[in-house]
């Protein structure tokens, strides 16, 4: 089995989590290690940056989940941006959204700009 | 379009069902969707694990267990499903039998199926709110590894009671996805079928806005529709 890996940059109190172009069981090692540089660096918010993603699985979803959950028992808060039209209505139905606040793009994000 | 478009059901409204062979076909048509955040009770995050064995791929894994689905539940649980079986964008009813008590009828949403793993997404009046995903994968061992995750609230003030009754709730909520995996591996002739349970909450308070769903909820409509049926078969 492949593994993946997520890159972590930091912009302030932000994390910025480039996730892999699949997520799926293949990717839990690098969500969880992202996840966990985000944490140990301090960061208040994890922007999980899905602009070069082109494969969610439901497994990915739920890592995702999993991220989310461990996020919420941290105090620490959950953003996405970077979706494609497809990826957005993923988060429809699987009502993710319902968790974080979804922005356009990465620099959005970062100004904090109107969620989309 | 990207590599998993197919994989995914459409986005809907609200559900239809047809009626199917056997079925109590009752609290699915025309019911929206409820994500976790759209349930009453505490949030939970639940991951029931089984090791099937190395012989078995986890393709082979997921092929029996859409073909089969409702074959590894618990006694007096039922899966009705179309022809199509378990595909993006179909519904599955669902019956369930508990002693003593109408048979309840609800249902769910295949809202994403590949080779290695499917998930459901509830409507309003199932018991809980959120999605479960069926998965399996090679573990670090190369072991063939089965799984359920869902991340659900109780759906409303009713559901909430029933998890926390000592021994019914631990058999309405958790027992059903062991007894299921457990089945699953020995089918697939695992020589240990212990299923490993990890339940996190993470949020333990309640949506009292949602507290309204009780309206909707699958075992009271059940209950109340029930003589009506028996006097429909007449």
């Amino acid at each position: 089995m492949t593994t993946a890996e997520s890159a972590v940059r930091y912009h302030d109190g932000t994390a910025v989590v480039d996730l892999p172009a699949q997520i799926d069981s293949t990717a839990e090692q690098a969500l969880n290690d992202a996840y966990a540089a985000a944490a140990a660096h301090g960061s208040k918010t994890v922007l999980l940056n899905f602009a070069g993603v082109d494969f969610l699985s439901s497994t990915g979803i739920a890592l995702i989940v999993g991220i989310l959950a461990r996020a919420r028992k941290d105090g620490r808060k959950i953003t996405a941006s970077g979706l494609s039209a497809h990826y957005k209505e993923i988060f429809e139905i699987t009502r993710l959204a319902d968790f974080m606040t979804i922005f356009a793009d990465e620099n959005a994000a970062l100004k904090g700009e109107g969620p989309k | 379009m990207t590599r998993d478009d197919s994989n995914w059901a459409k986005p809907v409204k609200t559900l239809e069902s047809s009626d199917r062979d056997g079925a109590i076909n009752a609290n699915v048509h025309g019911r929206r969707l409820n994500a976790a955040n759209g349930g009453f009770g505490r949030l939970f995050q639940k991951t029931f694990s089984v090791r099937i064995g190395p012989d078995v791929t986890p393709q082979a894994v997921i092929a029996t267990w859409k073909t089969r689905f409702g074959e590894f539940w618990p006694k007096g649980q039922r899966m009705f499903l179309p022809a199509t079986g378990i595909a993006p964008g179909e519904v599955g009813i669902i019956n369930a039998s508990i002693p003593g008590t109408p048979t309840m009828a609800t249902g769910v949403l295949v809202i994403y199926a590949d080779d290695v793993s499917f998930s459901f997404m509830t409507p309003v009046g199932h018991p809980f709110a959120g999605p479960l995903t069926f998965s399996a994968h090679a573990g670090e061992d190369g072991v063939t590894v089965a799984q359920v995750q869902e991340l659900t609230r109780a759906s409303d003030p009713f559901w909430e009671l029933a998890m926390m009754v000592p021994v019914l709730g631990e058999r309405m909520q958790n027992d059903i996805w062991r007894s299921t995996l457990a089945n699953l591996a020995r089918d697939l002739g695992a020589a240990d079928a212990t299923v490993t349970s990890k339940i996190v909450i993470v949020d333990s308070r309640r949506q009292w806005r949602n507290a309204k769903n009780i309206w909707q909820n699958a075992a009271i409509r059940s209950g109340l529709s029930a003589p009506l049926r028996i006097i429909r078969r007449g």
